[in-house]
């Protein structure tokens, strides 16, 4: 046998059982070494016989959702959007809420959703990705932070994010969405002006769904879906955000 | 050179993974339990009160809940990747798994919003094309790598759950 070949091949066989545990490392020893009975300590020894070591294979760890992340860019490219939301209790005088997970996604630059585009019945890459969608759980202040691009918009729709919040033990309190500012300096026009393609938004203001005539914010003629939003083409955007709750 | 292309098909093999309230090891546990955290979660956009607690229940009155396969394999992404890249389970006669695999589904066999146990799943992987190149028994013998003065083989047990998914040019 060449040795090259059967390196290559041992290689590949070997790479299962060496499989580099993604994350939580650290935990995940501690919890399997929780369960072992070690030696009695100074070497004198019982009568119990340590049993023998074998191998698990790809030794697994606990991962959390894949879509438990603050950077939810993936590939997509764009003008950087940081986006903060406070989530606030109704049922605590509005008090900060800790502990609740909050969802968000939204389109990409031109105005494209993430598993949207094959049906459900059909193989899929494990390696690919949900772009544009990730879930955070607040702070003690009741916020969360997420690194992601500005949103792009489609025919119909202002430009928005999704947002569902559940409470720590998962039961869903609220589905909303987040509009933006819209005007003249605003970033949503800036953006989508001449000035934005050269970020990759290419799809400027005529048909665009302005928030009054938009069939979600339309009625929202208190503003309370209304974000805020600072920065600069080049600096990126902040877009900060309160959402009161009842939970 | 020894061509292995003569008188061999090119073959996809599919291996069914079913995962439930029995499985043992830790890999499928937490696959489990992450994936009926994630269906608790995602249900609640298709049923907001709980009408239809069971989940074949909910799909025969609310079609559209068959996005949640989709929606729930997110949880189990982390744990496919675990893998990097080799199907589990189908070992060679010596005992090593050996099969490449990229592409994989995901389905919700059965599930429960009040009820762990009645939560199933199955992962299908199927595998990068290999060569078949003979049957011997009840074992398919297996070509990955060609080699110029030899090429690296496996036979594999014919199985419950492992399939020939398709044959290539």
């Amino acid at each position: 046998m060449q040795r090259k070949h059967f390196l290559r091949h041992g290689i590949a066989a070997l790479g299962v059982a060496f499989v580099a545990p993604l994350a939580s490392c650290k935990k995940d020893l501690d919890d399997a070494d929780s369960g072992s009975t070690y030696g009695s300590g100074n070497g004198s020894g019982g009568t119990c016989t340590i049993s023998p070591t074998e191998t698990e294979g790809p030794f697994p760890t606990k991962t959390p959702s894949s879509l438990e992340r603050s950077d939810i860019r993936d590939d997509r490219t764009g003008v950087a959007l940081t986006i903060k939301i406070n989530i606030l209790n109704k049922n605590n005088n509005c008090a900060a809420l800790a502990g609740a997970l909050v969802d968000i996604w939204h389109c990409d630059k031109d105005g494209y959703y993430s598993e949207y585009g094959g049906t459900s019945m059909q193989s899929v890459n494990y390696t690919g990705v949900h772009f544009l969608r990730g879930r955070q759980v607040t702070d003690a202040n009741g916020l969360v932070t997420y690194t992601s691009i500005f949103p792009g918009w489609y025919q119909g729709r202002a430009t928005h994010i999704h947002v569902h919040i559940y409470n720590a033990s998962g039961a869903s309190l609220l589905v909303t969405q987040i509009a933006f500012p819209e005007g003249s300096n605003s970033a949503v026009v800036t953006i989508n002006s001449n000035a934005g393609t050269s970020y990759g938004y290419s799809k400027g203001m005529t048909g665009y769904t302005y928030n009054a005539s938009d069939n979600i914010f339309s009625d929202d003629t208190a503003g309370v879906e209304l974000s805020t939003v600072t920065g600069s083409l080049s600096e990126g955007y902040v877009l900060t955000h309160s959402i009161a709750v009842s939970a | 050179m020894i061509n292995l292309t003569e008188n061999t098909r090119t073959i996809r093999l599919q291996y069914r993974k079913r995962i439930n309230a029995q499985s043992v090891s830790s890999w499928d546990k937490w696959l489990w339990e992450g994936t009926y955290k994630e269906y608790k979660l995602q249900v609640q956009n298709f049923d907001p009160v709980g009408k239809y607690p069971m989940f074949t229940e909910l799909l025969r009155q609310e079609p559209k809940a068959e996005k949640l396969h989709f929606l729930v394999s997110a949880a189990a992404r982390g744990y496919l990747q675990q893998l990097n890249g080799i199907i589990p389970d189908i070992r060679n006669t010596v005992g090593n798994t050996l099969l490449p695999f990229s592409q994989f589904r995901f389905e919700i066999l059965q599930s429960h919003i009040q009820n762990i146990q009645e939560h199933q799943v199955a992962v299908d992987f199927y595998s990068e094309p290999v060569k078949w190149l003979d049957t011997i028994g009840a074992h398919v013998l297996i070509g990955l790598h060609e080699g110029e003065q030899e090429s690296m083989t496996h036979l594999v047990a014919l199985q419950p759950g492992l399939n020939i998914y398709s044959i290539l040019k």
